[in-house]
């Protein structure tokens, strides 16, 4: 989706709910694999994932085209909330609303468990993850912007409304403490 | 490690693609019965952002209003009303006398009572002369707002507007020169005193925490000479400005 249609849809989400509905099922995957990325806990993932998108939807109406697209605003609230979680160490469980289709708890709570396996198989990315979730927040959030995310400088500093020279530096001091730590292990 | 192995390490390493179904349709849903909810709730909150705004530029407003315009107003009216209810002002009233003037000092008015006209043979006399009455020139009444009573009422007396010695030597002047002076009144008359004609019209002026009677202009400089001899009294108007005796009148004799 480029940004002309983006900017179009999100007018259009503000009137009609099937339009939020369409950017929703557009960004889901990828915030919620941001947000599982940074915290690597899939419980975690998917109620910061719910307050990201509850947030979204409070605050669509007012959001404004500054240069900023909807993917950068999506990640900045999803950055916020967990940096909130970091913070206080524990996160409000939101409750969902059953689906018309079957969908029950069970089945909930069978695909995360075959989630957490899928998400035990990946040992690289958990044990990276653990050095990475030694580093301060600023460090953790463009370091796994820039490399697990692929993000660009730019968009990056539109994320964290950060200057580029700004974010260039944070990656460069938290590569250097994050191979600090791995030094340190090996 | 080296920074480019760290670097090489971070591309390389294979991240978890999961996604869990049934949370992304659950929040789905959530989501768009929270939608009307949602927008219900930004709109009010538009309606009141630009509501704001105008219920405090109206409220502003309304303040400046009962400030500038009603309270005076609701203030001047409490205050002669107060006043019309002293029994002696209400005989002032009824023989003539107007609210010339009403002014509001803090938590009190200041009210003042004139004649419609000062009768030229009506002034101040000696106290030797008890024959000639003393007459109302006028009263400021102080109304007091906390109490809703009246706190003072001061009588205005042609002195308070005092002529320079100057004009007493122009009327002595005059006296003597005057030919109808020497026709009409004994030689041994004394001039007992000099009064300025009161003036038509008098205002209150707001002085710092107080208030003072003064006189409007009225573009005339005359004055009320009275004498006497054996108890006899004259009073003569003079014009200061035309070096003329307008009138005498003889005002009061033993007996009378």
């Amino acid at each position: 989706m480029n940004l002309e249609e983006e900017k179009y849809l999100i007018e259009r989400a503000k009137k009609d709910p099937e339009i939020f509905g369409k950017l929703y099922d557009e960004y889901y995957p990828r915030i919620f694999g941001y947000i599982l990325k940074r915290t690597a806990n899939l419980e975690v993932a998917q109620d910061i994932t719910s307050e990201t998108f509850l947030k979204a939807l409070r605050n669509i109406w007012k959001f404004r085209w500054q240069n900023i697209s909807l993917s950068s605003w999506l990640y900045r609230i999803a950055s916020n909330e967990v940096a909130n979680f970091f913070r206080k160490k524990k996160y409000k469980t939101i409750s969902l609303q059953e689906t018309r289709e079957p969908v029950s708890n069970y089945d909930l709570l069978a695909e995360t468990i075959e989630a957490q396996e899928e998400l035990k198989r990946h040992k690289d990315f958990l044990d990276l993850q653990e050095k990475i979730l030694k580093l301060p927040i600023k460090y953790q959030e463009v370091i796994v912007l820039r490399f697990l995310e692929k993000k660009q400088v730019k968009e990056i500093g539109e994320i964290l409304s950060r200057k580029e020279g700004t974010v260039k530096s944070l990656l460069h001091r938290g590569l250097e403490k994050l191979r600090e730590k791995f030094n340190a292990t090996n | 490690m080296t920074n480019e192995d760290l670097i090489k390490k971070l591309e390389e390493t294979s991240f978890p693609e999961i996604e869990i179904s049934s949370h992304k349709r659950r929040l789905r849903t959530t989501l768009l019965n929270k939608y009307f909810q949602e927008k219900r709730i930004w709109e009010v909150f538009s309606i009141l952002k630009k509501a704001i705004p105008v219920a405090v530029t109206l409220t502003i407003l309304a303040v400046l209003i009962y400030n500038y315009l009603i309270l005076p107003e609701y203030n001047l009216a409490q205050a002669r009303e107060i006043v019309l209810k002293d029994p002696r002002i209400k005989e002032w009233l009824e023989e003539g006398a107007t609210i010339k003037d009403v002014k509001i000092l803090e938590k009190k008015a200041y009210v003042l009572v004139q004649p419609a006209s000062i009768k030229e043979t009506t002034i101040i006399s000696e106290p030797q002369t008890p024959k000639i009455k003393e007459e109302f020139f006028g009263a400021l009444v102080e109304v007091d707002f906390k109490d809703k009573k009246i706190a003072k009422i001061e009588k205005i007396t042609p002195e308070i507007f005092p002529i320079t010695e100057k004009e007493k030597e122009k009327v002595t002047e005059i006296f003597k020169n005057s030919p109808d002076i020497k026709e009409a009144i004994p030689e041994e008359t004394k001039i007992v005193k000099i009064i300025p004609t009161p003036p038509p019209r008098l205002s209150i002026i707001k002085k710092g925490d107080s208030v003072e009677v003064v006189p409007e202009p009225n573009g005339e400089n005359k004055v009320w000479v009275i004498y006497e001899q054996n108890k006899k009294q004259w009073e003569s108007k003079v014009d200061l400005d035309n070096g003329k005796i307008e009138s005498t009148n003889l005002v009061g004799e033993p007996g009378e």
